[in-house]
This record gives C-alpha cells, structure tokens and sequence, in this order.
C-alpha cells in the first residue's frame, strides 16, 4: 500500500531521491558539531527558534478570536482568557514563550560574544543576529500594545513618544507608526498588522539566512581550541534539541499557571495611570533615560546600537592595537551588570 | 598550552556566570513583572501631612491595615488623602490632637466630611428612608421589653447607617462601603445589605439568596466583578442583579441613585402595606417609584411578566392587610373588653393594642403577625423568595391568627368560641380575598383545580374582582395594573388553565402515586413487629 502511494507520488513529482536524501542528510544530520557544544549555555543557539515557533502557532491560534480594535481588543484578549477554551494556556505560553525568547537571545549572545564566536568570518552573521534582536523586540513591543490595556497602551504612547526624538525622520516615522497624533485605531490595525504580518516574516528570513551562514561557516570552534573534536548533529544535538523544547513547553505551562498573564484595567486614553512602565525588557533604557536629557539618552542608544552592530570589526582593530587587550571581557561584562543592575534598579524603585 | 587551557577556563567561567546570573534574575524580573498584571499594584502618592500620619501609625502599630485598606482604594489613586477626609477645626465635636503631636484631627468624619466630594450622593442618602430615625420615634419594644445595653450592639449598630451626627448631617457611609477602602464592590455585595437585612423580620438577604437572582449570583459570583461604576447610563455590566442592581444602580433609562426608596412602590415592612408616600413632592406618587423599578426589571425581563409578577405581589400585600384587620381587631376587642391589659404605669401605656405588647398572648401574636411573619409574607413575595412567602410568611400569619382565636375563645369571647366550633373549611378565610387568575411563570393545567373556595363558591371571581376593583378605586393599584388584571380575568379560563384538558398525562402520575401510596401503607402503616413493646397502655 505504501509502496504504492510513494510510486504514484513519485510519478507526479519526480526527482532524484537517493541523492536527496544525501544532500539533505549532510546539510541537516550530519552537521558537525563541536564537543564544547555539550555544555548548555554553549549551546542556546536553537532555544529562540524552539521559542519563536511555540509563538507562531500559538499566535496564529490567538488570532482565531483577537479583534485588533480598541473597542474590541481588550475584551477579546478578556474573552480569550477567561472563556475560550483553553485560552488562558495558549495566551499564556504566547506571552511567557516572548519573554523567554529575550532571554533566551540575550543568553545565546553572551555566549557567541564572550567566545568571540562573531570573530572573521562570521561578522555578517553577528550583524544578521543583532537584527533579529531588534525585530524580536519590535515583536514584543507590538504584541504588548496589543491587550489595549491600560499598561500597555500608555506604555505603547510613552515607547512610541521615543521615536520622535530620532533626528530628522523621527517625526514622520511616528505619524507613520501611529497613524495620526495619539495612539488610536489606527496605531493599533498597525502594529497588529506588523505583529502578525511583517515581522514574523522578516524574523523568519533573517533566521533562515542566520542558520545558512552558520552551516556555510560550520558552527564556530572555541578561540585556541581550533582542533576541537566534533561529534554528528543526528542523533545527540537533535534529541537534545527535542529535550530542550519538551522542557520548555513544560517550564512556560508551569509558568503560564503560576504567573498567568493579566488582563489589567481597559485603556483609557483619557485617564493617564500614576505609574507607566514599559516591559521589563526595556527597564533599563527606560531607567537611564530618567537620568539623562531624552536627547542625550536617544543618542547614546542610537551609539550603542551602531556599536552593537559594528562591534566584530570594532573588536579586530582593538586587538591589532592592543594584542593584549581582552575588550570584549571588559565591555561585555560592564554591559550585561548595567543591564541587570538597571533592570532590577527599576524594578526595586516602585 | 597551559595558557590555552587557561584562556579557555576563563572564558567558560565568564559565559556560565553571566548565563546563570542572567537566567535566574530575568526569570524572577520577568515573574514578578507578569504578577503584576495580574494584581497591577497601584502606585501612591503619600506625601506632606499624610507622610507624618502614615509614618507615625506604622510607628506605633495603630490601625496600620486602615493604611493598606487607603493604598488599594479609589481615594489613594486620586490622591485623596488622611487629611482631606479627618481635618478638623477647634470646637468640632469629633476635633482632638493625635498623641504627642500638635495634629488636630477629625476623629470620624461624616457625611458633611464625604459630601465635600460627594455632594449628589450624600443629598441622595439623606432623601432615602435608610436616613430615617424611624426606630427611634415608634421605639416601644427596644424601650421596654429590651434592657438598652443589649441594643447597642443590636438595634443601634444596624441602624447607625442612618445617624444623625451633631453637625447635622445624616447617615453613616461606611456602613456600606468599609472604610478606608471605601470599596463600590463590597457595598455591592449582597452580604453588605445582609449585615442588616436578614433575621426573623427583614430576611431580605435570605429571601435573595433564595431566589433565582441569588442562586444566579452564587454561581456566577466569582467571576463578576462589581467594582464598576453606574452613573453612566451604560447597560448593567453584571449578567444577574445583586440588590444595589434593582435598588440604587443605573442602566440605559435609570440615572444611578443612593436613595433607596427612590424605587419602591410598598411601605410593606410597616404594621399595614400602604402605597408609599415618601418625598412625593421630588421623587413621585408610587406609580413613578414603580415605573423606576420597572425600568431596571426590564433590563432583564418581558414587560408582560414584569406586570403580572409585580401585581401579583402587590395583591399580596394588599391581602396582608385583610388578614391583619381581623388579627388587631381581635386584640384590640379583648382589650377594649378588659379581656386582656394593657402595660400601665402612672397613667401612662406602654403597649398598644393595635401595635405592641408582649406580656398577654393576642398582643404577642399579633405582633408577631406583623413584625416578624407579616413581614416575610409581603417581602417574600416582592423578592421572589417562595418558601418566605409560604412557609416562613402565610403559613405563620394563618397560624398566629388561629392561636388568635384560640386565645380570645379560652378568654370568653363569644366569636372566637363560634369560631373554634366551627367544622366549616371556610373558617379559615374570614377576611376578603384577593386573587389573581394564574401566575407568572405559565399556565399550569391542574394547580387550579384543587383549592376549596374555587370550587364551593361559584361566585369566587366575581367577589374577587370587586375587591381588585375596589383596591384600584382607592389608588392602591395602577390603571395598567387594573387593566392587566381584568385582561386575565375575561380570559381566565386560559390563564388558570381550566379550558384544556391534559388528563391522560395527569393519570400517569396518579396512577403511580396510588403505587406510592400503596408501598407505602403496606412497608410503614401496617407493619407490625413481632417484639412486644416495653410499656402498654
């Protein structure tokens, strides 16, 4: 039976599987990789991709009763999770599996900068990870705006407000943004639009084209260590994989039950809270930006994004300056305790 | 090689570090900020004055959860303040400096304090009759047969939410919304109107929770949320009403309003039902306090059922009060016959025949009928609460009433000796009926088949209709309600189900109720043991 049902396919698609099947088995199975990969927090590269799938399928399946309108936005996402069934979990594991996802990125990055694993020739793939970066934290931006709560939506003004202050473009990509002066209906077809279309699309090149420059290159070996042994990605690194995605469903369900996301007060646009805060991803360049002109701080993040991005060949002429100097150790390590300390700062302060 | 090692020791101590370092503290950062939307915490502003009172309570231990109680409410999210609410003058009745410090503060406020914010609301409240000190002017049972102390924390609590405070103003806020939360959803709550309205003689909260209202909330009750605001002509949010729903809160036609009695048609807790009179002159004749009820019901239900559920316990009401003339006028003929005394002393009574009195058995009962049984009869039936206006209601006044008659005959009263003699089913109803043809809910075939008077008294609607006649005559019912009435009336036959004919299905039932009755004469009447009693006669 089976037999028969390959043959008639076969006939109808006709292409050389025994060499296929080779080809595909190199490219996916018998990818080397090296020892040191066995180690977890070596090895946080596919934990994002585990992450953004659980987010499309359970975005797609918020999208069955999301409406994306402010008169209807918050009450669907009530609807979704008070009465759907199921909803709560699938709600849930959407927001946790976002959270995870930047922390997720965040640890994945330590790793590939405190091992130089940006280092020549893989610059452009560093340039290709900052990127999905920034696109997964659009991604959490707009999805936050989404709920239409009051959190999210005067966290939506004040995030929006930013991009005002970006030279010369600023004011034309906020009305673009936003769709008029305020945060409205139209802001939120917008980003409802960028959260389900375009960015997963693009987040979804960008990943294709950072695991192509990964399989071209070969997964990076330690600095020193350019002998490492390697082992074959079928069957360890792959059920290892299984394994990590398992957990993670398991962890973010533990989690959804725990700390199950809110619905908070519907958004009033009228009604400014005491208190608005972005997500905690954000804390801290919210909270250095209290401390500092707004002008200033934009300037000092649009630096450090051009620093972030430029950094593996910024780091080549430090070290042909000073063969001695281990930059990345220093800046990377003041960066992550900045990050934390105003993170936690933030957090601390209300 | 050694210094590879090194290197590469120094480098996998640096990644795992920072990865655990960071995966621990964002998973917490990242938790306690997903809580927060659950619970989102309200950032508040305690500054100036209010830091030195805040500080200080917390100092010394004094009524610190009143603070957490203030943090969580609307007023700490205004930025209402300690000393917006208790400041006071020199002189106030209630002004006195904290200890050890030179802060004069108003040691309660009242609702002169509440009205400076709340001024509609306070206005609304006073109109009502829960600001009515009518306990203290027809006050004979607290002021005689209960020693005072036990009515401080009996009479005095409940009725405190109407206080009349020596700065004049009236009422008691926080009875319904706990201070210092000063919670919309606890003065919702059903239980709020409980802490009063419940026991013998105000069982309103039991009769709701007996109802189908009630039973809705119960189930439903933990999903509503009732902190929400209702001045603003919106539908009603919640799916069943809860009894501020009917009473006081708006909905597309009905403003919201703190006068309770802005609504109500009866005077049905009084010693007679009588069509209320209240504050005619701003709120309107009982017609319009009805039609306000009406609006609210009408959120919910048919204008159809609505007319004919509220008529119905209208007629109840009414008919109470027919019941009640023969019970006083028992009393009140043994009295005038020196049959029973009166509570005397210095020329001066303290009971009265027609309202109080508690150490002779007719002046108990009919007390009784009225205070505690005539009550439930009226409410339950205004409430939908069935077994209230059965047999916790009817049944209690109709045996007050024969204890009654009992009594009046062991004391020589040549009428109620007649009337224990009797043997006439009749005796039970020597008052007029009201009546009105089916219910409700539906035409129930049978259910009107069965009662004596329908049968033995082939002129019974024509009599019952003279008096809903009467009672329309007199303003006691509405011309809508007299025309509804009539309407069932020409139609009766449809409406008491009497014109079909259902007997076939009826007889399945009593055929397996003669079953019934059969297993039951043979398992329990006639079943003799074989062991001898231990005591014969």
């Amino acid at each position: 039976m089976i037999g028969k049902v390959k043959e008639w396919f076969m006939k109808r698609v006709p292409f050389n599987q025994e060499k296929t099947s080779k080809v595909m088995s190199k490219i996916f199975l018998e990818e080397p990789i090296p020892k040191h990969m066995k180690n977890w927090y070596y090895a946080l590269g596919a934990t994002p991709l585990i992450l953004f799938g659980f987010m499309v399928v359970t975005g797609i399946l918020l999208t069955f009763y999301y409406i994306p309108s402010p008169d209807k936005a918050y009450d669907s996402v009530r609807y979704i999770t008070e009465e759907v069934s199921m909803g709560y979990w699938i709600r849930g594991i959407h927001r946790w599996a976002s959270n995870l996802m930047v922390i997720a990125i965040i640890l994945h990055m330590v790793r590939v900068f405190f091992t130089r694993g940006y280092r020549k020739p893989r610059e452009l793939n560093w340039i290709v990870g900052i990127l999905m970066l920034g696109v997964t934290l659009t991604l959490c931006f707009t999805g936050y705006s989404m709920v239409y709560n009051q959190l999210s939506y005067w966290a939506t003004t004040v995030g929006t407000n930013m991009i005002k202050e970006i030279p010369l473009v600023g004011t034309t990509i906020l009305g673009f943004l936003r769709g008029g002066e305020e945060v409205s209906s139209n802001t939120l077809t917008r980003f409802f639009n960028l959260h389900v279309g375009f960015l997963p699309t693009l987040l979804f090149i960008l990943i294709v084209i950072h695991i192509v420059f990964v399989r071209m290159h070969g997964v990076s070996k330690l600095e020193g260590n350019e002998n490492e042994e390697t082992y074959s990605f079928y069957p360890e690194h792959f059920y290892h994989t299984i394994i990590v995605a398992l957990f993670l469903l398991t962890f973010i369900s533990a989690l959804t039950v725990i700390f199950p996301p809110g619905l908070g007060e519907p958004a009033d646009p009228n009604n400014t809270p005491a208190h608005v805060k972005p997500e905690w991803y954000f804390f801290a360049v919210y909270s250095i930006l209290k401390f500092i002109p707004l002008k200033a701080g934009i300037f000092l993040m649009m630096a450090f994004v051009i620093i972030a991005i430029f950094w593996p060949f910024i780091d080549d002429m430090l070290r042909k300056k000073w063969p001695n100097l281990k930059a990345h150790y220093m800046i990377g390590s003041l960066t992550i305790i900045l990050f934390l300390f105003f993170t936690v700062y933030e957090i601390i302060v209300h | 090689m050694s210094e590879n090692n090194n290197s590469l020791a120094t480098q996998k101590l640096i990644v795992g570090i920072f990865s655990i370092l960071l995966l621990i503290i964002l998973i917490i950062v990242a938790a306690v900020e997903m809580k927060q939307t659950m619970e989102p915490e309200l950032i508040v502003d305690i500054s100036g004055e209010n830091k030195n009172c805040v500080n200080c309570h917390i100092e010394k231990s004094i009524a610190v959860k009143s603070i957490d109680l203030w943090k969580k409410s609307k007023h700490a999210e205004m930025s209402i303040s300690c000393v917006d609410c208790h400041t006071a003058k020199e002189g106030d009745f209630d002004a006195f400096f904290c200890p050890e410090s030179d802060f004069l503060v108003a040691r309660h406020p009242t609702p002169k304090d509440c009205a400076e914010c709340h001024e509609q609301q306070v206005n609304e409240f006073a109109d009502s009759k829960h600001a009515h000190q009518f306990w203290l002017i027809k006050n004979t049972d607290r002021s005689v047969f209960e020693n005072p102390i036990s009515t401080r924390h009996g009479c005095e609590q409940c009725h405190n939410v109407g206080n009349l405070w020596p700065d004049g103003s009236v009422g008691e806020c926080d009875a319904c919304h706990p201070k210092h939360s000063f919670s919309k959803a606890v003065a919702r709550q059903p239980e709020t109107c409980g802490e009063c309205h419940i026991g013998p003689d105000h069982p309103q909260i039991e009769i709701y929770l007996e109802s189908k209202h009630g039973n809705i909330f119960r189930s439903q009750e933990k999903k509503l949320d009732l902190n929400y605001s209702s001045k603003d002509g919106k539908p009603i949010p919640i799916d069943v009403p809860v009894c501020t729903t009917c009473h006081m809160d708006g909905n597309e036609t009905q403003p919201m309003t703190h006068n309770v009695s802005a609504r109500l048609a009866w005077e049905s807790q009084a010693a007679w039902s009588f069509r209320t009179v209240w504050l005619e002159e701003s709120l309107g004749n009982w017609e319009m306090k009805r039609s306000r009820m009406e609006s609210i019901c009408k959120s919910c239900h048919a204008p159809d059922f609505i007319q004919t559920y509220l008529l119905t316990a209208d007629l109840i009401n009414l008919q109470y009060n027919e019941i009640r003339r023969i019970i006083v006028g028992m009393n009140k003929k043994l009295t005038e016959k020196g049959m029973v005394s009166r509570l005397e002393k210095d020329g001066k009574f303290y009971s009265d025949p027609v309202l109080t009195g508690w150490d002779e058995e007719s002046e108990y009962l009919m007390y009784h009928a009225w205070h505690h049984e005539g009550r439930r009869f009226r409410f339950g039936a205004e409430m939908m609460g069935a077994d209230y206006t059965q047999w916790h209601g009817i049944w209690e006044v109709q045996d007050d009433m024969v204890n009654m008659f009992k009594f009046a005959a062991e004391r020589g009263d040549p009428e109620a000796k007649k009337w224990v003699q009797s043997n006439d089913p009749i005796k039970f109803a020597p008052y007029a009926l009201y009546d009105i043809p089916g219910n409700s809910w539906g035409i129930n075939v049978l259910s009107n088949t069965f009662p004596y008077v329908y049968n033995a008294y082939p002129d019974y609607w024509e009599r019952i209709k003279a008096n809903v006649k009467a009672a329309y005559e007199n303003g006691l019912l509405s011309e809508a309600q007299w025309l509804s009435w009539s309407k069932r009336y020409e139609n009766k036959e449809h409406y008491l189900g009497t014109k079909y004919n259902v007997d076939s299905v009826y007889k399945i039932y009593t055929d397996r109720d003669n079953l019934d009755t059969k297993s039951m004469n043979k398992k329990a009447v006639e079943l003799k043991l074989p062991g001898k009693p231990f005591w014969s006669w």
